[in-house]
């Protein structure tokens, strides 16, 4: 491996990450505006990347654009908008060949971190405002994206658990905002969020690929220099909650298969070495092929087609969700929940946690290898306040023990329990 | 015997070996990255629903999802499941099949040496009884439910079914609970032995790892496999759709659509060149930088989710358009009235020239990945191609060839419409 991470700062709250390795053939340059989630300002925010993904002004019409964008070789602009813990994050990426792939050998990072640029800092506005007509359209999109969550049954039934369970904290807050919220939109409330994201945001720059990141390093120092700001201090620390009842609710719909989604809360896991800790259990409880959940709940009992735990540290949690047939419902809690009884009484072999370590430090291991591993990667040990290589954790799980593990588990308390049951036909609900 | 398949444009080069077993190895060993990715591929899918090994005897009829049920049967050995095996190893293992593959694989960053001989023994080495297919019967049954609750999935398989009469690519790759129930050990050895033939099947490994392992392992672990006469039983497919348009009410939030439109096969090899500069023509036709997208995007008849694709096979080939929609029916006839206007007007070069740009573009970016070469390598392999021919045929397209594909391909008569749409 010859990755190289170098961290720097490069504006007010801005950093800026190269991570390089001559072996991609390709660069991403990932723009990330941070800022704490809440209710009322969510939808406008998240509107924002949508927007400025349509044009700016020096492109100021969105087939110019995206002709652009193929004449670089199918470079990809994205706006998204993602979620760690109770902080919404704006992303704005281009992902673009590197120089040396060119037919003609066009130089393309240049040319696509001056796109970024311009898209974030220059947006197309009319007297001072987002375009009406690009608000009215991304307005809608956001709206049915919001609605289409819904489509997916499975999704839909892990949001509603976490919708549930932090219910009343921004750890509820959804990522995209609410529909009701989205519907308000106008392009003055979205320009003002526009403003208010470049102004008070905590900025992370990632640039990710074999080229030379010295062009968009100094792109975005000079023009994040030009912005008076006032950046949030982005706060690392982790909630610590255990749960004091469990709450199960159920809603019926015109499905084929049931969804039983349990939702956890990991207690106190403030110490890296804690949550290094947490993660090895969620994985030999519910995260791999050979796990407890997998090997139990679905080869021997056969109660489901999948049945997974997953943990997410920012928001201290783990979620169990398995596809069941309505009518095994019960069975299948029951099951889930003896098999963490058993992990929280040791009642697991060193085989299972060798099995454990070697899988999830292969898993890291592999992270290097693509740009979107190393992204993800990268992000979220910046967001935890550590700059851990993938390897460097790799050499830390492996030497998780036994009562660790033990320990990690006795912290886990039920908290929601959520179950999308298939309606039969001609049953009324 | 040994091969050095090279390419001049990206100064990079893999192996290929026609190993005394029968299996064909193509290896690409990949400077600087830490992880390896191996996949062996047989070439059989969920399409291949009729075959004889004996030019006299009679076509022996496999039942629909057979492909895919084997593939879940292989990781069970008399002497455990191979997901256990791997656990010893820290791989990262899996399956899938589609039309016309059937591939296993793993990825890892240590011990490859010991998850290779693992996949190679596993996949090798058939152990179906009545018990383990019963037992099967019943985790297939409820992936088969969790599919029909995902409307993406059932967008898709309800268009193949308006367009196609005949081609078993009308059926889901699982199969129904019904034909899967008709699936015996017996017929799944029978089965497994026409297709599972080493001379049927491709070892690809890309990323790091020394071919000359690759080469030893497989030279410990495979014996030779007895000479192979396998013939496909193809059905006659008309040019015709089955049906102009396919409805079904799911509780969805928005309507889908997917409008396909059916191409009549030529060769294997054929129909992967002409597929690749389809995928040109839809970029000029649909892409995010045509006046249609444009159109369609303001005027909110489609969203971020639109897509288009090429998809084909041995005796198949189609060209799908797919997304959200409020008005499934007019962004339907919108691009059938485009595509019926460029074939009058003849693609503008300008287009034409830009288009082929992002889609050689997305044929390097998928040489970025060790997972992705594997895949690709695999797939072009059973069409007769390398996987440099990918990038050359993008990078070579003309605008004639083009033009051609477009009047020849692009038979809006013979389109079809899935909607997926909200309940009452």
């Amino acid at each position: 491996m010859n990755d190289s991470i170098k961290r720097k700062k490069i504006g007010e709250g801005v950093f800026f990450t190269a991570i390089t390795d001559p072996k991609f053939k390709s660069n991403r340059i990932s723009v990330n505006l941070l800022l704490p989630l809440e209710e009322e300002t969510a939808a406008n925010r998240a509107i924002v990347p949508f927007v400025l993904r349509l044009r700016y002004r020096d492109c100021p019409d969105f087939t110019r654009l995206n002709e652009k964008l193929c004449d670089l070789y199918g470079a990809i602009v994205d706006g998204d908008v993602r979620k760690y813990g109770a902080y919404q994050i704006m992303n704005l990426s281009v992902q673009f060949l590197d120089d040396r792939y060119s037919i003609a050998g066009e130089p393309l990072v240049q040319a696509c971190a001056d796109l970024a640029c311009g898209m974030l800092f220059d947006p197309y506005l009319e007297s001072g405002l987002f375009s009406e007509e690009d608000v009215r359209l991304e307005r809608q999109n956001l709206i049915d994206t919001i609605a289409s969550e819904f489509n997916d049954k499975r999704e839909y039934a892990i949001n509603k658990c976490i919708s549930l369970m932090f219910d009343g904290s921004p750890l509820a807050v959804k990522k995209y905002g609410t529909r009701e919220r989205a519907e308000r939109i106008t392009a003055e409330s979205a320009t003002e969020a526009y403003r208010d994201i470049l102004r008070r945001a905590a900025v992370e720059i990632l640039f990710i690929g074999c080229g030379d990141p010295s062009a968009a390093e100094k792109v975005f120092s000079t023009r994040f220099a030009g912005v008076q700001r006032q950046p949030v201090t982005y706060d690392v620390s982790l909630p610590c909650v255990s749960s004091k009842e469990v709450r199960t609710v159920r809603e019926d719909m015109d499905i084929a298969q049931g969804k039983l989604v349990m939702g956890f809360r990991t207690g106190e896991t403030t110490s890296p070495d804690a949550v290094n800790a947490m993660k090895m259990m969620v994985a030999l409880y519910g995260g791999t092929p050979f796990s407890r959940l997998f090997q139990n709940v679905r080869e021997k009992l056969s109660l489901c087609y999948y049945c997974a735990a997953r943990y997410d540290k920012a928001s201290g949690m783990m979620m169990v969700d398995s596809g069941v047939e309505t009518g095994n419902e019960q069975k299948a809690r029951d099951e889930i929940l003896r098999q963490l009884e058993l992990v929280k009484q040791g009642a697991f072999d060193d085989g299972e946690l060798n099995s454990t370590i070697l899988t999830i430090s292969n898993a890291l291991k592999s992270t290097v290898d693509t740009l979107s591993g190393l992204e993800n990667w990268y992000l979220t040990q910046i967001l935890s306040g550590t700059d851990e290589s993938p390897l460097e954790n790799a050499q830390k799980v492996s030497q998780i023990t036994k009562d660790e593990i033990r320990a990690a588990a006795s912290q886990i308390t039920l908290d929601t329990v959520f179950f999308l049951a298939a309606k039969k036909e001609g049953q009324d609900q | 015997m040994k091969q050095e398949i090279r390419s001049e444009r990206i100064r990079e080069s893999y192996q290929k070996m026609d190993h005394p077993s029968g299996l064909t190895l193509l290896l690409y060993p990949m400077e600087g990255f830490s992880s390896a990715y191996a996949m062996l591929t047989t070439d059989y899918g969920s399409v291949d629903m009729a075959f004889r090994t004996d030019p006299k005897a009679d076509f022996t009829r496999i039942p629909a999802g057979t492909a895919h049920f084997l593939e879940h049967k292989m990781f069970e050995n008399e002497d455990g499941d191979a997901f256990a095996k791997y656990a010893a190893t820290g791989a990262s293992a899996n399956a899938f099949t589609s039309f016309d593959k059937t591939s296993y694989l793993f990825g890892c960053a240590d011990h490859f040496e010991e998850s290779l001989r693992i996949l190679l023994e596993f996949v090798t080495t058939p152990y179906f009884t009545p018990q383990t297919v019963n037992k099967e019967q019943g985790i297939i049954g409820q992936e088969i439910k969790m599919y029909d609750d995902n409307p993406d999935w059932r967008v898709l398989f309800n268009l193949l079914k308006a367009m196609y009469v005949k081609h078993p690519i009308s059926i889901d790759i699982a199969g129904t609970v019904e034909s899967i129930a008709e699936i015996t050990a017996d017929s799944l050895y029978e089965t497994y032995h026409a297709f599972y033939n080493l001379r049927n099947m491709v070892l690809t490994v890309a990323g790091s790892f020394s071919p000359d392992t690759v080469v030893r392992i497989v030279d410990e672990t495979l014996r030779p496999a007895p000479q192979l006469y396998l013939e496909r039983g193809f059905v006659k497919e008309p040019d015709q759709v089955a049906q102009k348009r396919i409805e079904q009410k799911f509780p969805v939030a928005a309507p889908m659509f997917g409008l396909g439109l059916k191409v009549r096969p030529a060769d294997p090899k054929t129909n992967v060149v002409n597929s690749i500069v389809n995928e040109i023509v839809n970029e000029v036709l649909v892409g995010d930088a045509s006046p249609l997208y444009r159109r369609l995007y303001d005027g909110g008849l489609i969203n971020a989710t639109f897509d288009s694709e090429t998809d084909c096979g041995k005796d198949f080939s189609a060209l799908i358009f797919s997304g959200e929609s409020k008005e499934p029916d007019r962004a339907a006839q919108e691009i059938l009235k485009e595509i019926e206007r460029v074939q009058k007007t003849g693609i503008d070069p300008a287009a034409f020239k830009r288009s082929k740009k992002a889609v050689y573009g997305r044929y390097i970016r998928m040489l970025n990945r060790p997972d992705s070469i594997a895949n690709a390598m695999a797939g072009a392999y059973f069409s007769g191609l390398d996987v440099y021919d990918l990038l050359e045929i993008a990078a070579g397209a003309t605008l004639e060839e083009a033009q051609r594909r477009l009047a020849e391909d692009y038979k809006t008569e013979y389109a079809a419409l899935s909607v997926i749409s909200p309940l009452d």
